[in-house]
Order: C-alpha cells, then sequence, then structure tokens
C-alpha cells in the first residue's frame, strides 16, 4: 500500500466503490446516500495509497459505514456474503458501524465526535509503546459542532501527535441545514491551526491533491486535511442536495445513478 | 479512599507495564508522587473529560490498560456516552475511578454529588462496579479491577459515620461482600460506604439482633454470596442502607435478588426544598442515619 498508486487507477477503483456502494443502498433501501458518496474518493486514496499494514484508520463520521464497507469490500478485506447481508436482519453491517464486529473497525461509530478522543488515544499509544504506526480519523464537517473534537483536537495538538491525521469531509451540508446557515465552522482552517495542527486545504475528490496533503511532512504537529467535497459526489442529481442524506433510491434513480459511474 | 486507592493504584503501575494512569486535572496532594514516578505513563489530560475517556479507550486498543480519574459526576455523567460506547461496548480494558461517592463532598453542592452514578452505570454491558465498604478495602478492589479483561468503574467515598477500627468478621475474596456481625432477627447491608451508617447504629444499641453485612461488587454473584443469600432467607427481613437516590440504586436491585419476604430501603433523597451542608447534613436530611437503620430493623415488615 505504500507504492503510489496511479491517479487513473484511484479514479477507476472509485468507480467500482460508487457502483457497488449504490447497489448495497439500493437493495437495502437504505438512505446516507450522499454523505457516503462525499467521502468516497477519500476512502480510495486512504485504503489504496496511504494506509500501511499496522497503521489504523477511524471513521468517526459513522453514517459514512457503507462507503466504507463498499471500500472493504473491493479491497477483499470483506466477503461478499457480508456484504450481501448490509443493512438486514442478523448483519455485521447495520447502517452505523457495530462494536467488534470486524477487525477492519476496531470502534463502534455513529455517535458523532468520539472518533477523534479515540484516534488520538491510539496515536498516543502507539507513542507510548515505541510504535512507529499512524492512525487516520474522517470526520465530517457537521460533526465539528461537538465539543468533543475540540477537547481532542487540543489535546493532540498539545501532546504533538504528528502520528495522527485528521480528514475532515467538508461537504457543506448537514443534517437539517447547511453547515454556514446551523452553525459556521469558518474561518476553519484557522481553528485546527490555532489548536497546534497543521492543516491543508483541498479539494476532496483531486486524488493528487490528497496524495500531497496526507504526505506533506507536518513535523511535530498531527496533520489536519480540510477536504472540501460535494455530498452526493457523483451522482448529478444528488450532488449539494440535502435530501440525499435521507433519502433511499428508487429504481428509475438507481439506474441513472449507476449509468452516471460508466462502464 | 483517595490515599488507599494512590498506594494501590501504584503497586498496579509497578506490576503491570501496560498500566497507564489518566486524571482529569485533579489529585492535588494525592498523585503528586505517582507523577513523578511514572513519567508517559502519568498524564494530565486537562478538564475534558470525553476527551479523556475516549482516549482511555483509544490507548487500550493499542494494548494499554489505562486507568481514569476524576470526581464521579464529572467522569460518569459528563463522558458517559464515551464509557457507554467506546469503552463498554468494546469490553475494553478501561478502570474508571470516580472520587467522591454519594454525599462525599458535603458543601461543595450538588454538581459535586454523586447519587444516581451506580443507578447510571448498572445498566451497561461488561462494566463491573467496585464501591469499597471502607479505606481498608480499596486495596482488593484495585487488585480485583486490575485482573479484569474487561472494564471496571470504582466509586470512592468517605462516609459521615466512619469510624476507625471497625473490622468485618470475614470478607468474601471473590465479591467483596463483607460481614461485619451476626444476628438472626434480620439482615442489614449496607451498599458499599453506606454500612458505617448500618455499622454506627448497631454501636449505639449492641442488642439489636441484626445479621450485618457490606457490598461492594455488581454484578452479584449470588452463588459466591451464599452466606449473604442464607441470611436474607433465614431472617426473612431485609434493611438495605444506601447512599444513592432509590430509582436505580444498588439497593433496589439488591433487594429484588434477595429471597426475603420483608423490604426495606433508606436511601437518599432528593428534595425541591432541600438545603446544603456537610456530608453528614444531607445523610440526616434524606434520614439516612443510624436512627432510622434501628427503626427499620425493629419494624416488622
Amino acid at each position: 500500500m505504500t507504492n503510489p498508486v496511479p491517479v487513473p487507477q484511484l479514479e477507476e477503483t472509485a468507480k467500482k466503490i460508487r457502483r457497488r456502494f449504490l447497489g448495497m443502498h439500493f437493495q437495502a433501501k437504505a438512505g446516507h446516500i450522499g454523505s457516503g458518496l462525499s467521502c468516497i474518493d477519500l476512502l480510495t486514496y486512504l485504503y489504496w495509497s496511504h494506509l500501511r499494514p499496522g497503521d489504523r484508520f477511524i471513521l468517526s463520521k459513522g453514517h459514512a459505514a457503507s462507503a466504507l464497507y463498499a471500500c472493504l469490500r473491493e479491497r477483499g478485506l470483506f466477503s461478499e456474503e457480508e456484504i450481501q447481508r448490509y443493512y438486514r436482519d442478523a448483519t455485521t453491517l447495520p447502517a452505523h458501524p457495530a462494536a467488534m464486529a470486524h477487525a477492519e473497525i476496531p470502534v463502534a461509530l455513529g455517535s458523532l465526535g468520539h472518533g477523534l478522543p479515540i484516534s488520538a488515544g491510539i496515536a498516543l499509544g502507539y507513542r507510548i509503546q515505541g510504535e512507529d504506526r499512524r492512525v487516520a480519523c474522517l470526520l465530517s464537517d457537521g460533526e465539528c459542532d461537538e465539543g468533543s473534537v475540540w477537547e481532542a483536537a487540543l489535546f493532540a495538538g498539545h501532546h504533538r501527535l504528528s502520528n495522527l491525521a485528521v480528514l475532515v469531509d467538508a461537504n457543506g451540508l448537514q443534517g437539517y441545514g447547511r453547515t454556514d446557515e446551523v452553525l459556521g465552522l469558518e474561518p476553519f482552517a484557522d481553528k485546527w491551526k490555532a489548536f497546534g495542527f497543521e492543516v491543508r486545504e483541498i479539494d476532496g475528490h483531486d486524488f493528487t491533491a490528497i496524495g500531497r496533503a496526507l504526505s506533506s511532512a507536518a513535523g511535530d504537529k498531527p496533520l489536519c486535511v480540510i477536504c472540501r467535497t460535494v455530498k452526493g459526489k457523483g451522482v448529478s442529481f444528488m450532488e449539494n442536495k440535502l435530501e440525499w442524506h435521507y433519502l433511499p433510491m428508487n429504481e428509475e434513480q438507481y439506474k441513472k445513478a449507476l449509468e452516471e459511474q460508466g462502464r | 479512599m483517595r490515599v488507599e486507592f494512590a498506594a494501590a493504584l501504584k503497586e498496579t503501575l509497578n506490576a503491570d507495564p501496560s498500566a497507564m494512569f489518566l486524571t482529569g486535572d485533579l489529585g492535588y496532594n494525592a498523585f503528586e508522587e505517582l507523577q513523578k514516578t511514572y513519567g508517559k505513563r502519568f498524564l494530565n489530560a486537562g478538564v475534558a473529560e470525553q476527551n479523556m475517556v475516549g482516549v482511555a479507550a483509544g490507548l487500550a486498543l493499542t494494548g494499554m490498560r489505562p486507568w481514569v480519574y476524576s470526581i464521579t459526576p464529572f467522569l460518569t455523567f459528563r463522558a458517559f456516552e464515551q464509557i457507554r460506547i467506546d469503552v463498554c461496548f468494546h469490553n475494553l480494558p478501561v478502570r474508571l475511578v470516580g472520587n467522591g461517592g454519594g454525599y462525599t463532598y458535603g458543601i461543595m453542592g450538588s454538581t459535586h454529588h454523586a447519587l444516581e452514578d451506580l443507578g447510571v452505570l448498572k445498566g451497561l454491558p461488561n462494566l463491573s462496579l467496585f464501591f469499597p465498604c471502607a479505606g481498608d478495602q480499596v486495596q482488593a478492589a484495585v487488585h480485583a479491577m486490575a485482573a479484569l479483561e474487561g472494564p471496571a468503574y470504582l466509586r470512592l467515598a468517605i462516609s459521615a459515620f466512619a469510624k476507625a477500627g471497625r473490622k468485618p468478621l470475614s470478607e468474601n475474596p471473590r465479591t467483596l461482600t463483607r460481614r461485619y456481625r451476626k444476628g438472626g432477627a434480620v439482615t442489614v447491608i449496607g451498599v458499599g460506604h453506606a454500612v458505617e451508617i448500618a455499622l454506627a447504629a448497631m454501636e449505639s444499641s449492641p442488642s439489636t439482633d441484626a445479621d450485618v453485612f457490606g457490598v461492594a461488587r455488581f454484578p452479584f454473584d449470588p452463588a459466591a454470596d451464599a452466606e449473604l443469600w442464607e441470611s436474607a432467607r433465614r431472617t426473612g427481613r431485609v434493611v438495605l442502607v444506601d447512599e444513592h437516590y432509590l430509582a436505580g440504586g444498588v439497593a433496589e436491585s439488591l433487594a429484588a435478588a434477595l429471597p426475603a419476604l420483608s423490604r426495606t430501603i433508606l436511601a437518599a433523597r432528593y428534595r425541591k426544598d432541600q438545603l446544603y451542608g456537610t456530608s453528614r447534613f444531607h445523610l440526616e436530611q434524606s434520614g439516612l442515619t443510624p436512627e432510622a437503620v434501628l427503626n427499620a430493623c425493629q419494624t416488622k415488615g
């Protein structure tokens, strides 16, 4: 996973994951489609080009679990049988990641504001034990309303957890409105800087930019990459639409969404 | 109990190189030696309890065994969801230590009292609760917690009715249940440090025909605590004393579990017109007194 994967290959992989993801959601009649689509490119980069054996990834925005499941299936870490049971009775793959169901998903997430404190603890644990391992944690921008995110940011900055990378999937939409209207986060980059992070702000769908941001040395500071993304990315009629935080697809919508992924 | 806790924790940190101590910016005049001795394994996480518990869960995921300390309401109530999800759902070896069970903090006021802690924590999966009867039981509780694979909570408290020199007749090494006295007419049970109220009652009226126990661990283990269960069956009358609100408390659960025919629970009470004072003042305001215990013992259920 340490060899750089060419961008066209990452793009093709992300498309495959989107197709799988849309299929899972159509079959399950499950919502949270927009939230997953906005971070599939980030997940693709993390799992194909960033995470090394022994590194940890924590999906703090647990409502994007199906995007992670689709990604882990594509990576060969989940079986097809498991994926087929997504969102059904007696599954290990509910809408938000469950506790202790899979080695690749070490913690239950879905209540916002939990992933960053845990990630900071993992990063600190590796450091205390002298292990050269890293943690990446993916937050949503709406999640940054939670006070515990900023408690953890203060902690990570103070302890200079340089083995921690925070990615914020900043798609600008949260549960019931636009983030700038609900509870404004700007100046967002300045906030993370002020908490002791090295900050990059990028287009979260540009693999070259993601790669450059994640590999740029942050010295002895934790890294925060603010990824400006599009909620519903890749499906024209879902892009930047709040309702796709909730709605499932009907057959016609599914066909159209799939067509847009090409073949 | 804080001093006894610091001593027992030192043994644990010595014995287990993966053990670590985190405090929510508390412990003045108690933990300075630990801080000097254990370097990176002592961490003041600041006044940020939600983060501290999440960090502890993260540390545990890397193989460490953290102890997390604060004043108990700030740990249990502020960080409840982190305890529930991050720690308990994953059955992680995180040891939560709350100082100031019940009315221990007295005149500090109601923000510092913990009268619902055991009640809210009792329902969490995988979590074992420890509430020592007295300072001389803290070491045993810490050792029992350290030996667990999963999470645990320790409630440190000081009773307004504590008196030096009170010794139990016996202590069950597994459940930590203590027997303080033998008698035949009634079974009196204190939940943790509330047993001191019952013991003060017996000292003021030595002829009372009461079997007296202190319980210190939840969930209960009726098979291991056969002596207590047998006492309740034999006397048919149980009086429980709990420095905790009645609803959801350990006394309420124990009363439901025991085979006695008649039960009285003396517990802390919230009143809209309540006033504030020492822990003893609060106990008296709640009717949690030796006199109330004696009255309950003399009442036929």
